[in-house]
């Protein structure tokens, strides 16, 4: 997108934001509209559950709806329906059972004393393409994720999934961009060591054929 | 040289763009000799893609649609009697 995109588009959410605030129904809709796959998505990346997310978009088209009069435009709008979504998504589950994380350490790279790679590494980058395709490599890489810990994984869901930049995210986890990067760059290596041990195996089965 | 280490914790930055030059040719220098970690490099860059194409493949189904669209509409209701 280019800048004067960018400007367009944030211009129209302002215009929408002071309608609905005026109490134009229309805008509503609008507003909705627009946002509603976001928030489906990003909660339930964060849940993995479709009756949960259902209704914790709800909640938020809700609170959209009657607290509009608090957003007060210090940050963007989007900010603002992002920190909500979570916050939604958040309280759910924390009202469920919850399985413990694995230590993300655990699965961070590890270097002999000189800093050198300790383990064998495979290159499994060129043989994703056909196993895209398959449910099998989706559900391997959806359950590596729902093992991230809270705070990495909401980095990188907004980042990384959602597309957002460094600042943004920061603004919306109210975080150091130092602070952003750091759990991002931390969340794709946990996410790689996962990803290598399914590839790996693949490769290898592969191979014996 | 740079080691693995050093250099596993520069991709960040590295994918970015944001690396000074001459990090980034110590870097590069690194690649040259250690294959293992361009097989780092590879991987870690498809292991962002390769997650962002699943997750982003998440559609609202029919049926939460629907529910949502109700809700909307029950709740323009309310307001407007008000
Ligand atoms: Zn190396």
């Amino acid at each position: 997108m280019s800048f004067t995109q960018q400007k367009e588009e944030r211009e129209i959410e302002e215009a929408l934001v002071k309608d609905l605030q005026a109490g134009n129904l229309e805008a509503y809709d609008k507003i909705a509209e627009s946002y509603q796959k976001k928030i489906y998505g990003l909660s339930f990346n964060l849940m993995r559950n479709q009756m949960d997310a259902q209704d914790v978009t709800q909640e938020v088209l809700l609170t959209l709806f009657r607290k509009i009069n608090t957003f007060q435009g210090k940050s963007a709008f989007s900010s603002w329906v992002y920190r909500i979504t979570l916050n939604a998504s958040y309280m759910k589950l924390r009202s469920k059972k919850k399985e413990p994380n694995v230590s993300i350490d655990e699965l961070l790279p590890s270097f002999n004393g000189a800093g050198f790679q300790q383990e064998k590494i495979q290159d499994w980058s060129e043989n994703t393409e056909s196993l895209l395709f398959s449910n099998e490599t989706k559900d391997v890489i959806k359950k590596a994720v729902d093992l991230l810990p809270e705070k990495e994984k909401v980095v990188f869901l907004l980042r990384d999934v959602e597309g957002l930049s460094t600042e943004k995210v920061s603004e919306i986890l109210d975080l150091t961009v130092p602070a952003v990067k750091s759990r991002l760059h931390r969340a794709r290596l946990f996410l790689r060591k996962k990803l290598s041990g399914y590839f790996e195996e693949y490769r290898s089965k592969k191979g014996e054929a | 040289m740079i080691c693995c280490k050093e250099c596993v914790d520069l991709l960040y930055e590295y994918i970015e763009g944001s690396l000074d030059s001459g990090t980034t040719k110590s870097l590069e220098e690194h690649f040259q000799e250690c294959p293992p970690c361009i097989a780092f490099f590879n991987t870690y860059k498809s292991t962002r893609t390769l997650c962002r194409d699943t997750l982003n493949e998440i559609e609202i189904p029919d049926e939460v649609r629907h529910t949502l669209q109700s809700f909307l509409k029950e709740q323009k209701k309310q307001q407007e009697k008000k």
